[in-house]
């Protein structure tokens, strides 16, 4: 078996006094895709963001238990330093591009980690991400804003890739996405992983699309992990099946 | 058609001397939506760095190191601003950082920077008492006249300190990953971190900017308008204030359109009544200004700004 990337210990973490996971264990082994399913409000934002070690009041506080990234605790590191010293990338729910800025900007922001890496890195990446998505390629010089739902999850997800990042997480990228586009997202993310060896973490609601795309996975419910297994296992579990694929 | 030009030219000069304190405000309010109401107040630093660098520099009395005036004016620009910079920088840290990690309310963070202004006015009466000093004349002082109308060389170079200001900050805002990163933090502070950008490096670059302005304009205020008070950031910049909010508070453009738009309107007005009537003139344009457009010449209703 590979390398375990990303391990999480019995985490509990709170929003004031407000427990919100209850001892959360999971792990993510290099070259993985591992998807976390669960219903509105069952954690799973809240685990991507005690990951990225956002502050709060967004984020939640850490209680107790562990996150480890290449067996290293990474409870004491900034969140800038998730992204460009660890290479952990988040695409948060809600996408959170920068409106005011042009895609070409939001992308240029994003590749800050690389500032003293020789532009040539910097350029690459330009045409990585332009070629994933050559719908971005043709709306750069666009503020951001103007760019439909669809185009606006392309351009939150080539950031993530502009920060040279091995393993990426994505709060429900699908969410507010037409089919045609939702798998457009999912094909480019099965290519990055294929492709590039990237590791992925991916939390959504839509459980079918994800158990299809996915490795392995963990359903999440309010604030616990009630199943694991590989995304086959998962789909065939008849609980899961019940609570989270129609049937 | 001399007075007109002569006008011009001096309100150009004020127009300068408010876009440059105006642009602190703004960009402090751009990146934290904070207003810096201590930032009149480090002008006020700025102009008696600024006065005591030069003292030390140009030397007499057989103290100080005795330099060249133009020597030292060449030094006191940079070393101004780059002090003032750090008197920024520092009320930043030892102020601001701490009620923002502990989530305080912006009512809370708007009375410490209001508290902090009068620490540096009172701290400087304290320190200096309350006698006013004279800034030393750096520059000769050479008056160009074509035909009735006179510039002055330090006219000149306020106007054009101005003008660069502005162009190497559009530079910066627009061009540069920082000057990005300022522009997206008013848009989605969250996503910020997310980037791999240090937020408290953005909000420390922003005071460095803004603070280091006011440095400039303090010396250039210094020598054109000679007398330092510990008062002196007062007035000036609750005007400089108010101009950058009819500009459109956030937005670098509107610091130096509402600066440049007090400047005219206080010489216009002048120029036709009696000097009392200046500012009550002059803000009652500005109100009317506010009540048509209330964000703002440049503002938009949502906080995108820089
Ligand atoms: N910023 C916050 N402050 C307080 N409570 C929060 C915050 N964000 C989420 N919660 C609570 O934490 C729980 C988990 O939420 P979340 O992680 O967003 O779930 P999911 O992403 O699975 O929909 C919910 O009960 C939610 O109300
Ligand atoms: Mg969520």
């Amino acid at each position: 078996m590979s390398e375990t990337l990303l391990e999480v210990k019995d985490l509990r973490v709170a929003y004031g006094r407000i427990e919100a996971l209850h001892g959360v264990s999971f792990s993510v082994n290099q070259g993985e895709i591992v998807t976390l399913i669960g219903a509105n409000g069952a954690g799973k934002t809240t685990t991507l963001t005690s990951i990225a070690r956002l502050p709060p009041p967004e984020a939640p506080k850490v209680a107790s238990g562990d996150i480890l990234y290449r067996g290293e605790s990474i409870l004491g590191v900034p969140p800038h330093d998730v992204v460009s010293k660890l290479n952990v990338a988040l695409v948060p729910e809600g996408r959170h591009i920068f409106g005011n800025l042009t895609v070409e900007e939001n992308l240029t922001l994003a590749a800050y980690p690389r500032r003293k890496a020789p532009a040539s890195e910097a350029e690459a990446a330009f045409k990585t991400v332009y070629d994933l998505f050559p719908r971005l390629a043709e709306r750069r010089r666009q503020r951001s804003e103007q760019l439909s739902g669809g185009e606006q999850q392309m351009l939150a997800v080539g950031r993530a890739l502009m920060s040279n990042c091995q393993f990426i997480m994505l709060d429900e990228p699908s969410m507010g996405l037409s089919p045609l586009l939702m798998q457009l997202v999912f094909k480019t993310l099965r290519q990055l992983n294929e492709e590039q060896g990237m590791t992925i973490l991916l939390v959504e609601q839509n459980a079918n699309m994800a158990l299809r795309l996915a490795h392995r996975g963990y359903v999440l419910d309010t604030g616990e992990i009630i199943a694991e297994g590989s995304a086959d296992e998962l789909m065939d579990d008849p609980e899961v099946k019940k609570a989270y694929l129609g049937g | 058609m001399d007075a007109l030009i002569q006008n011009i030219i001096n309100a150009l000069q004020w127009g300068s001397f408010y876009a440059l304190i105006a642009l602190g405000y703004t960009l402090v309010y751009g990146v934290l939506l904070l207003i810096n109401f201590a930032h009149g107040d480090i002008f006020m630093v700025g102009a008696y760095i600024a006065y005591f660098a030069a003292v030390f520099l140009l030397g007499g009395h057989g103290e100080g190191l005795g330099l060249p005036p133009l020597l030292v004016f060449g030094l006191t620009v940079p070393i101004s601003m780059i002090l003032t910079a750090g008197v920024g920088v520092t009320l930043e840290r030892i102020a601001y950082r701490p009620l923002r990690r502990k989530g305080a309310h912006r009512l809370y963070v708007v009375i410490t920077a209001l508290m902090c202004g009068l620490v540096l006015e009172n701290g400087n009466l304290a320190l200096f008492g309350a006698s006013r000093k004279k800034f030393p004349e750096l520059v000769d002082k050479a008056v160009y006249t074509f035909g009735n109308v006179s510039v002055t060389n330090l006219k000149i170079m306020v106007i054009v300190a101005a003008v660069l200001v502005f162009l190497f900050l559009h530079f910066i805002v627009t061009r540069t990953r920082i000057g990005m990163a300022m522009r997206a933090i008013s848009w989605d502070r969250l996503a910020i971190p997310l980037m791999g950008v240090p937020v408290d490096t953005v909000i420390v670059f922003t005071f460095v900017l803004g603070s280091g302005m006011a440095g400039l304009a303090g010396i250039l205020f210094a020598m054109s308008y000679p007398i330092l008070d510990p008062y002196m950031g007062a007035i000036i910049g609750w005007k400089a204030f108010i101009a950058a909010v009819v500009g459109g508070i956030g937005d670098i453009r509107g610091a130096f359109v509402g600066g440049f738009l007090l400047g005219f309107i206080e010489i216009g007005v002048v120029a036709f009544f009696p000097s009392t009537l200046r500012d009550l003139f002059a803000f009652t344009i500005l109100l009317v200004i506010l009540w048509i457009k209330p964000t703002g010449i440049f503002g938009v209703a949502r906080t995108t700004k820089i």
